[in-house]
């Protein structure tokens, strides 16, 4: 069973909303800059939302706001109005930092003092995403966070698609979302994986990733539910993989097991053959790495006409919320019938087999994969098909 | 989806045998700091020898996952091929490995940002256990962590069902960890009343209730088709006030960590029996996966353990013996607050 994707949204560095993105996409606009929301040592350039401002009673939660701008875009590309409390309707988000109690001004006040306001206690006790999210919608469905580091929101899409399937919804709001947070700026300058240059994925002169911040989320239903609320299918949500590398915490499997066997389960779980894809939106983050390994598990599937991108070069690393804004993207191109250019790719070494697409190109094809690997050696794919 | 093998962690050691051993014993005094009672997991009970190459750089949070859900492997009597893409992995957490989180923090307040240990991030992140799980058990099928504060434990459950069913798995290993910190003993000592002298009271359904804070782990090695090894059989999840029919037991998840518990008192007053086990692990967010595991153990046994305390201010009709007792049917119940209440119906 497939299901409809009835709504997409999303925002991210490129834009507030899904028509700013591809506007921001199709003109190669890279909005990278230095840190603004906090202060730091790094210099690093990211990927800030910008022109974004948290409501007040939401103050200190933004990856839950960059979420309900995204889940009030799909909402309303979908025709639906919230409460969602006449529906079978469960929520599946996937992030990193809002899973994290990583305050870092309440925890020097708590070593220094011995206490602390626990204000940001309570705010992290009150934004779990999903059942945050769940809430405002008056979702009633099940609400559960994933917290699959980089693949988070490719797998909360596919556990969407599983709730779907074995009817315990009728609908989901699924995706990710992240902000930019002081905490893993740290951590993946620690790994040496973040580039002091605009990222370029698959380029041979790649020197690693950008962090971003933003949200992208799908509103999937049960076809019968669509069709019942008076919706014609345009877009679905055929297929899920996922896949362990059983390798390293943080490398890849570096013949790509994992992230082999995550395609070949989508496929499988789609019901269609590598030969049927039309494009793929990979993870691509612009680390040796993951390049090398993901540019070649693509050419040992698809071969070697595969026309495949990276988005990150205009929306940065977006970790928890990569899969959701990826798949919204997917989604998006199916739909208008174009994939943009990698950002960041002038020319490829000896070790990337494929070269990803160099100027924006027209597509006129059924199904799309887009692709996630994780820290953890966690592997995702989920495949959309237009009609 | 049928039970065929437990792995578990807490306070008072490692195995399902020493949970067992806990559950016949019933209430033992918390370790106490500055006043405050806990039941924590000592170092001895997360050394292995065997395993300790593969999780030498594990911390605490991920040691106490990986070895619970390697014990449940071990348990269920299943031999793994290597590379096996059928084995799902589920690991579901209230709060994450926050401990490691913190210590980061420490090294970004003590050296800057560009100075931190990439060692102690990579462990703060929250799938990091059941990557080490999937590595210690070639495993290469799906592997998912959840965070949830309010039914960690059954959603992880639902999603478990949910593979199995789809085909996506043949087999899943699905837990929880938690794990006690300076950080949150301090934030609790504040928003929860600490039990003064350190006992859990199950049957109490006060609107603040007492607690004693707990951590540890526990997974279930869950599958589409009977074992050899079985335990019992999970028939549903359910997110309703409904009981499914009249159980021969029901369990409360009361342990002072989730607020009003109040509503218990709806199912004493049908006069069906009532358990609950907290006293013996603690008060967690997860621990309805331990309730769980002494249904599983119930069945097994068809031997009800006695209360671990024994006040019942509320009239209960409740085991306070542990007995031999012909056991088909239970209904695990959690209440999370003013939120829906979560019912799993396990089935001998």
């Amino acid at each position: 069973m497939k299901a409809v994707i009835s709504g997409i949204g999303a925002i991210s560095a490129a834009g507030l909303n899904l028509q700013e993105n591809l506007f921001s996409m199709k003109n190669g606009k890279r909005n990278a800059g230095p840190v603004s929301l906090f202060s730091t040592d790094l210099t690093y350039p990211v990927f800030e939302v910008k022109n974004f401002s948290e409501k007040t009673e939401m103050e200190g939660m933004r990856t839950f706001c960059l979420a309900v701008a995204a889940a009030k875009e799909a909402l309303k590309d979908a025709d639906l109005l919230p409460p969602l409390s006449g529906f079978k309707a469960g929520v599946c988000l996937g992030t990193t930092v809002a899973s994290q109690l990583n305050d870092i001004d309440f925890y020097s006040a708590f070593r220094k003092y011995g206490k602390a306001d626990l204000k940001p206690v309570e705010r992290f006790l009150l934004g779990n995403l999903s059942k945050a999210l769940a809430y405002l919608l008056k979702a009633n469905g099940p609400s559960v966070t994933v917290v699959n580091a980089c693949s988070s929101g490719t797998d909360a899409i596919g556990i969407g698609l599983s709730w779907l399937r074995t009817g315990i919804c009728d609908m989901v709001i699924a995706g990710g979302a992240d902000e930019l947070n002081r905490v893993p700026l740290c951590g993946f300058g620690s790994l040496g994986i973040l580039s002091k240059l605009l990222c370029a994925p698959f380029d041979k002169d790649r020197t690693g990733l950008n962090l971003g911040e933003g949200a992208g989320i799908l509103i999937l239903e049960s076809e019968e539910s669509y069709i019942k609320r008076g919706g014609k299918p345009l877009l679905y949500l055929s297929g899920y993989g996922t896949a362990a590398d059983s390798y390293h915490l943080t490398a890849p499997h570096p013949e790509g097991k994992g992230l082999e066997s995550a395609i070949k389960s989508a496929l499988s779980d789609s019901c269609v053959s590598p030969m049927d894809i039309c494009f793929v939106n990979a993870h691509g983050t612009g680390t040796n790495e993951n390049d090398k390994v993901e540019s070649t598990v693509l050419s040992r599937i698809f071969g070697e006409n595969i026309r495949y991108f990276s988005t990150k070069g205009y929306t940065g690393h977006t970790l928890g919320g990569a899969g959701g804004i990826e798949a919204v993207f997917t989604a998006a191109s199916l739909k208008y019938g174009w994939i943009p250019a990698s950002a960041g790719f002038l020319s490829k070494g000896d070790e990337i087999p494929l070269s990803p697409v160099l100027l924006n190109t027209s597509i006129n094809g059924s199904f799309a994969l887009s692709t996630s690997l994780a820290f953890g050696g966690n592997n995702a794919a989920i495949v959309i098909e237009k009609v | 989806m049928f039970i065929s093998g437990i792995g578990i962690i807490f306070t008072r050691g490692r195995g399902i045998d020493c949970f067992e051993n806990a559950l016949t014993q019933g209430w033992i005094d918390p370790s106490w700091t500055d006043s405050f009672p806990a039941y924590r997991v000592t170092k001895e009970t997360l050394s292995d020898t065997n395993l300790s190459k593969k999780i030498r750089r594990a911390d605490k949070f991920s040691k106490m996952a990986a070895l619970s859900a390697f014990d449940a492997y071990k348990d269920s009597g299943m031999t793994l091929n290597n590379n096996d893409e059928k084995l799902g992995i589920i690991l579901s957490t209230a709060f994450g490995p926050h401990t490691t989180t913190f210590s980061f923090i420490d090294d970004i307040l003590d050296y800057g940002d560009a100075n931190v240990s990439p060692t102690k991030f990579s462990n703060s992140v929250h799938n990091a256990a059941a990557s080490y799980i999937s590595t210690m058990l070639d495993s290469r099928g799906p592997t998912i962590t959840l965070a949830d504060f309010s039914y960690p434990f059954q959603n992880a459950l639902l999603l478990a069902d949910s593979w199995l069913k789809e085909k996506r798995c043949n087999h899943v290993l699905c837990g929880c960890v938690d794990e006690l910190s300076t950080v949150m003993e301090y934030a609790c000592k504040i928003k929860l009343k600490a039990a003064e002298d350190g006992k859990i009271r199950p049957f109490m359904f006060s609107d603040f209730p007492v607690s004693v804070l707990g951590e540890g782990s526990v997974f279930f090695m869950l599958s589409e088709k009977r074992c050899k090894n079985n335990y019992a059989e999970v028939a549903e999840i359910s997110f309703s006030w409904e009981l499914k029919k009249n159980p021969d037991i029901i369990i409360i998840d009361a342990d002072g960590m989730a607020g009003d518990e109040t509503g218990y008192k709806n199912y004493s007053n049908k006069g069906l029996p009532i358990t609950g086990y907290s006293p013996v692990f603690g008060s967690m967010m997860i621990g309805s996966a331990f309730n769980f595991a002494a249904a599983c153990l119930i069945f097994k046994n068809q031997l009800v353990y006695r209360c671990p305390v024994s006040d019942n201010s509320s009239s209960v009709n409740s085991y306070f013996l542990t007995k031999e007792a012909n056991v088909n049917e239970i209904n695990c119940i959690r209440i999370c607050g003013s939120e829906k209440i979560s019912i799993i119906n396990i089935k001998k």
